[in-house]
C-alpha cells in the first residue's frame, strides 16, 4: 500500500507540474490537491514502517512547484490577443472586395 | 373564442417589427470566449463584433464584421483567426453579400454567398485546402434556392436584435431560416424570460433566450444554449451559454462602444 501511494503521488503530481506549464495551469490544481492526499497517506504508511521518505518528499517538492506555478499564472497572467496582424489585412482586403463585388447593387426597404 | 385567443398568444412571434432601432454603424461589441475543460472555465479567445458603413456607387450598406482570435498562450496549440461578415441593408437587416474566412489550426476555408433577390437564389462559393489541387484548392461553386427571410449566421445574430422583445409574451418564440455551409437551418430563439446579470458592463437586465437548432448536431441539450440580451432599446448581447458536440463553453461581454440606444 505503501509503495502504491508513492507511486501514484508522484505521477499525479507529475501530471500537475506538466499541466501548471501548460496554458492549462487551472486544471493543476485537481491533480496537484489529489497528489497531496496520496503523499499524505504514503507519508503516514512510512512513519509506521520506519520506511525511506525520499520519494514522498520528491513527490511534495513536485506538488509545491505545480501550485506554485499554477498560482502565478492564474493571478499575474493576463489573457492578451495574439498577433492580428494578418487577420486585420484580411479584414481590409476583404471590405475593399465586397465594395467591388457590391458596386451594382440596388438595395430595397 | 378564449381557447382561439389563447392560441394567438401562444404563438405570437416577436416578429412584429422589421425596422433596424437597435444598432448603427460603428458599434463595437468584445467578447470572451470560454471553454469548460474538466470543470474550469478558461479563456481561449477574443470574439469582436463591428459594425461600419460601407458605401458603393448605388446605395450605403451596414458591414457586420465577426473576428475570432485565440489569446496568444493558445496560440502555439490551436491557433483561430476567423472572420464572418454580412453586408446587409441597415434598415431591415437584410444581406447582400456574406463572407466568411476561417483558419483553425491547419484548416482553412473560406464560403461568399452573393444573394439575389429577383431569383431568390444565392450564388455560393466555397473554397479550402486541399493537396489534389496544383493551385492548393480546392473550389466549388453552387447556386442554391432559397426561402424568403433566410440569412447568413452573422445577419441572423443582429436580425435577432431588430426585434420587438418586449411586445412578446414570456413562452413564445421566433423562427429563423440559417444558411451555413450551403444548408438551410431553422434556429428556434424562445423567451424564457426576464433577469438581471452581472456583467463586465455593468449591471443589466437581460432577455433570456434559448436557442435551438433543427439541425442535431450543431447544438446540444434542451434550454443549454441560452443567450441573455440587454432589455433596453439595443438589445444587446452580453452573455451566452452553449453546449456543443465538443463541450461547452460561455461568451462574456468585455467591452461596448458606438451604441445606438
Amino acid at each position: 500500500m505503501k509503495k502504491l501511494y508513492t507511486i501514484l503521488a508522484i505521477i499525479t503530481a507529475l501530471i500537475a507540474v506538466i499541466l501548471a506549464i501548460l496554458p492549462l495551469s487551472n486544471l493543476a490544481f485537481i491533480p496537484a490537491i489529489i497528489a497531496l492526499v496520496l503523499g499524505y497517506l504514503a507519508f503516514l504508511q512510512i512513519k509506521k514502517e520506519n520506511g525511506s521518505k525520499h520519494l514522498v518528499q520528491l513527490s511534495f517538492l513536485l506538488i509545491i512547484i505545480a501550485l506554485s506555478l499554477a498560482t502565478y499564472k492564474s493571478i499575474f497572467s493576463t489573457t492578451e490577443l495574439g498577433n492580428t496582424e494578418q487577420l486585420e489585412k484580411l479584414e481590409k482586403e476583404s471590405k475593399k472586395e465586397a465594395i467591388e463585388e457590391l458596386e451594382d447593387i440596388e438595395i430595397s426597404d | 373564442m378564449r381557447p382561439i385567443f389563447f392560441l394567438f398568444l401562444l404563438f405570437i412571434s416577436f416578429t412584429i417589427k422589421a425596422q433596424n432601432n437597435a444598432i448603427q454603424a460603428g458599434e463595437s461589441l468584445n467578447y470572451n470566449l470560454s471553454y469548460n475543460m474538466s470543470g474550469i472555465m478558461n479563456d481561449v479567445a477574443r470574439i469582436t463584433m463591428e459594425t461600419s458603413e460601407v458605401k458603393t456607387k448605388k446605395s450605403t450598406l451596414l458591414r457586420l464584421k465577426c473576428t475570432a482570435a485565440t489569446f496568444s498562450k493558445w496560440d502555439s496549440y490551436f491557433r483561430i483567426r476567423d472572420l464572418y461578415e454580412s453586408y446587409v441593408n441597415p434598415n431591415t437587416l437584410t444581406p447582400y453579400l456574406y463572407k466568411r474566412e476561417i483558419n483553425e489550426g491547419k484548416h482553412y476555408k473560406f464560403v461568399k454567398y452573393n444573394y439575389d433577390y429577383k431569383t431568390k437564389t444565392v450564388k455560393s462559393f466555397i473554397r479550402k485546402k486541399s493537396k489534389n489541387f496544383k493551385s492548393g484548392f480546392w473550389d466549388r461553386n453552387n447556386t442554391i434556392k432559397f426561402n424568403s427571410g433566410t440569412r447568413d449566421i452573422v445577419a441572423t445574430i443582429y436580425k435577432l436584435r431588430s426585434l420587438d422583445i418586449h411586445k412578446a409574451p414570456i413562452g413564445s418564440s421566433d423562427h429563423f431560416t440559417v444558411l451555413f455551409d450551403n444548408k438551410e437551418s431553422i434556429f428556434t430563439f424562445k423567451l424564457l424570460g426576464k433577469e438581471t446579470i452581472n456583467t463586465a458592463i455593468g449591471k443589466k437586465e437581460c432577455y433570456r433566450l434559448a436557442v435551438e437548432v433543427s439541425d442535431p448536431g450543431v447544438l446540444k441539450g434542451k434550454n443549454a444554449n441560452i443567450v441573455w440580451l440587454t432589455a433596453d432599446e439595443n438589445k444587446m448581447l452580453v452573455y451566452a451559454k452553449f453546449k456543443v458536440a465538443i463541450g461547452n463553453g460561455e461568451l462574456k461581454i468585455q467591452s461596448a462602444s458606438g451604441l445606438k440606444n
